[in-house]
């Protein structure tokens, strides 16, 4: 056999039941992260040679269950049933069992060839509990291997027993029919006859398992038998008459009493197989949680830890960054010097190596995050701060999770809304990263520092800051309306686990990091790149207008003439050439188009130009304002004179015109960076309402501004 | 021994209790059931979030955590303190009650157990 044999793993498992690390040991670096079509739920693949075997590993999403009613279980579940993988295995958490087995036994009612992976296991010898392995073995019909995931342990055998169950060589291997209780097994046995010859169900699917399901009112398999055939009908109403009488035989309803059964028929097993561990696992966590989560101490060393994560991340992070931004701006006066100035060089030194500057620059933010974020999760204290922060997280409609993502926010949204790849429930996901924009990040402060400067200057500190209140409240509020109607069906029950502390391998935080910074470059970096490039575009063309004046020759003649007057006159000209340039590019013309919808908010077309560059980056505003304004850069000296531009009676800015102008850049749509962001989590779909929503509340909020204030006579 | 039955909610922290069932519907119900609050499952409080919600669970030798309305969900009977998922016995002659730490009262071993 010259050609390799194929196989396909799936892995199965709870949430904290080490899933990752053993889905990493097994397929090291060769792993690809994507989304589950049509879903926004990760999807991992990787890739393992074994015994002349190529493996393809799916790393399923982590699920205590296998029901219709989370976005997870139905990618799980529908893989399983469809795209029928070779083998499954489950990984389960052998401190853990019972509850862990659940999760089996609803493998097995799909009848997939599976192979039990009991993970962490140094930990199960350690609590000094026995188990028979081969016990076990005979009674569910599944090999066992036991692995210690982030040391790699058992992995080998690992993929030697799937091998061995796609050979048929395993010699216990059956599928073993659950007993859930007498009630319940005729019931079945009947349903399973009518299903039998059911010619409109899709033939992969069990028999046995869709009878159950049926039984369950799993909203999903009960299409299956919709249908208007004589057969549908009669198993309709078989499944009613099953359930009536399951309900008067034992007085509850057929989805506990089946629930009940796995439960029981686990207890059944291990009563055979496992000795009780001697010593508590969680004995230690509850220690530290008698600190960690203190009704006292709780929320200091919580605050404390976020932040040394927010410190580590933006402060921390400034210095690569400025290494990447100087490191970016060298090697752009290098080509623009060596190139000959043309349309041409202005693209690769402004478009390309400015997109470049703008994918990279956000690298450390990433890692560092990712990095803080991979510890919190690994060592269990991330369940924890949910824990804390849960009720107060629910005034914004949220789960106590969305706190790191929300509090990121106030340093940057792009890193904030990959972190909120921490939640579990997709509903929880999107209601983040539509309310992570609102927290006023660090690029907006620039813009606030101007204004606040110049119109407030006395009170630039309160005004400052309560910009960044207003955020909050406005995410309050925005969070409760949205929770209370597009989300509200799909609230999510808060039943979360602290699993025991643990410390973190080097390995899988790296690992993890490195996942996310690849994702952000690789799904992300195109989208932004050419985002810059086409913003460049719109502020470089159209070329070859027609300028009010000569300025290039007037330009030259004062320069020729070099007396420092002349040169004052001439940098004039030159600034006032730039501002020219700029009001007729696209974006000047957009800025002008929209100055009608900006009136009302007493904005200038300027400002409107200001924002729309404010696309861009937030911190653009300002040097877009400069540029219009005829005043230039952005250092100090120069900002002195912009303050006293806009100041200036003929420009008609009022304070309060200001005032909402420093709303507006608070709550309209984030830079295109975000965008892509959002557009990666969420969906396009999400990213167009996001923008769509954050345009109008900003709109809405500096018109009623502008409107109440110049009622009150605050103009 | 048929006890009182109770919200589950309406523990304290330190108290034990067996399910007795599970109302509501839906996915909430299902999660808890899928997360072992079964008929018959023992389930003891350990303590409080500091805002007094959400609460946290000991349920089959794991932690899991719910909000107080959800808790309100799980009908219970009380059953006396057992053995399982008790921090080690307070010492004869040290504080029984310790101030903080801990987040609940400590209690003794006491008789019955699951």
């Amino acid at each position: 056999m010259a050609e390799k044999r194929r196989l396909r793993i799936a892995l199965a498992g709870n949430p904290n039941s080490g899933k990752t690390s053993v889905f990493n040991s097994m397929t090291g670096a060769r792993q690809k992260v994507g989304n589950w079509p049509g879903v926004t739920v990760e999807k991992k693949t990787g890739k393992v040679v074994h015994r002349g075997y190529e493996i393809e590993v799916v790393d399923l999403p982590g699920t205590y269950s296998l029901t219709a009613y989370s976005v997870e279980e139905r990618v799980a579940r529908s893989y399983l049933v469809e795209d029928k993988p070779d083998v499954v295995i489950h990984v389960i958490d052998s401190g853990n069992l019972a509850r862990n087995l659940y999760l089996t036994v609803q493998l097995l009612e799909l009848e997939v060839d599976l192979v039990l992976d009991l993970n962490m296991w140094d930990e199960f010898k350690d609590s000094g509990a026995e188990l028979d392995i081969e016990k076990l073995h005979r009674l569910i019909g599944a090999p066992i291997v036991p692995t210690v995931g982030h040391r790699g342990e058992g992995v080998r055998q690992l993929l030697d027993a799937a091998i061995d169950l796609a050979e048929e060589r395993e010699e216990h291997h059956r599928h073993v029919p659950i007993s859930y209780g007498p009630h319940v097994n005729d019931v079945l046995v009947e349903l399973v006859t009518l299903l039998e010859d059911y010619e409109a169900l899709p033939p992969g699917y069990p028999r046995r398992w869709v009878a159950i399901k049926l039984l369950e009112r799993d909203p999903e398999i009960a299409k299956l038998v919709s249908g208007d055939d004589a057969r549908a009908r009669e198993i309709r109403a078989a499944v009613d008459r099953a359930a009536e009488h399951m309900e008067t035989a034992t007085g509850s309803d057929p989805e506990k009493v089946i629930s009940e059964g796995r439960y029981g028929y686990i207890e059944g097993a291990l009563r055979q197989t496992l000795s009780e561990q001697k010593t508590d696992r969680m004995e230690l966590s509850r220690r530290i949680d008698g600190v960690f989560t203190n009704r006292f101490l709780g929320y200091p060393i919580f605050l404390a830890f976020m932040w040394l994560l927010f410190q580590l991340t933006f402060r921390v992070g400034a210095y690569p960054m400025d290494w990447i931004e100087s490191a970016v701006g060298w090697l752009a006066r290098t080509v623009g010097g060596v190139l000959p100035p043309s349309l041409f060089s202005e693209l690769i030194v402004d478009g390309v190596i400015g997109g470049v500057g703008a994918v990279a620059v956000f690298l450390p933010n990433i890692m560092i995050l990712f990095l803080g974020v991979a510890f919190l999760e690994d060592s269990g204290y991330m369940s924890r701060a949910a824990f804390l922060m849960d009720r107060l997280m629910r005034a914004l409609g949220l789960h106590g999770k969305s706190f790191i993502p929300m509090l990121m926010g106030f340093g940057c949204s792009v890193p904030a809304i990959m972190a909120t790849r921490t939640l579990e429930s997709r509903r929880d996901r999107i209601l983040t990263i539509l309310l992570v924009p609102l927290m006023s990040c660090s690029a907006r402060l620039p813009v606030y520092l101007l204004i606040a400067g110049t119109f407030f200057a006395e009170r630039a500190g309160s005004i400052v800051f309560a910009m960044y209140l207003i955020g909050v409240a406005v995410a309050m509020a925005v969070g409760r309306l949205l929770a209370a109607t597009i989300f509200r069906s799909a609230a999510a029950p808060f039943v979360m686990e602290l699993p025991p502390y643990r410390l973190p391998t080097a390995k899988g935080l790296l690992v993890h990091m490195w996942e996310r910074s690849k994702v952000y470059l690789q799904k992300m970096g195109g989208v932004i790149l050419i985002a810059s490039i086409v913003l460049w575009f719109l502020g470089a063309f159209p070329r070859g207008m027609e300028m009010s004046r000569d300025y290039e020759s007037e330009i030259a003649a004062l320069r020729a003439v070099g007396t420092e007057e002349a040169l004052d006159r001439a940098s004039e000209l030159a600034s006032e050439l730039e501002a020219e340039r700029i009001e007729n590019s696209f974006i000047g013309r957009a800025g002008k188009a929209v100055a009608p919808v900006m009136r009302p908010l007493g904005f200038t077309w300027e400002m409107g130009v200001g924002l729309i560059t404010g696309f861009v980056a937030k911190e653009v505003v300002v040097s877009t304002l400069g540029v219009l304004y005829h005043v230039g850069g952005e250092d100090a000296e120069e900002t002195q004179s912009l303050s006293e531009a806009l100041r200036s009676p003929e420009n008609g800015i009022t304070p309060l015109a200001a005032f909402g102008f420093m709303i507006f850049v608070l709550l309209y749509t984030p830079c295109i960076v975000t965008v892509a962001a959002v557009r990666r989590e969420a969906g396009t779909r999400w990213m167009w309402f996001s923008v769509g929503y954050q345009l109008a509340l900003a709109w809405l909020a500096s018109f009623a501004v502008y409107r109440i204030g110049s009622l009150m006579g605050l103009a | 021994m048929p006890g009182k039955k109770l919200p589950l909610a309406l523990l304290s922290p330190g108290d034990a209790a067996r399910v007795v069932d599970v109302v509501g519907e839906g996915a909430f119900r299902r999660r808890l059931l899928d997360m072992g609050f079964i008929k018959g499952t023992f389930v003891r409080v350990i303590k409080h979030a500091p805002l007094r919600d959400p609460i946290e669970y000991c349920i089959g030798g794991t932690h899991v955590t719910l909000r107080r309305r959800e808790a309100m969900h799980v009908v219970v009977e009380q059953v006396p303190v057992p053995s399982w998922c008790v921090r080690r016995p307070p010492h004869p002659w040290k504080r029984r009650y310790r101030w903080g730490f801990g987040g609940g009262r400590r209690w003794r071993k006491s008789g019955a157990s699951g």
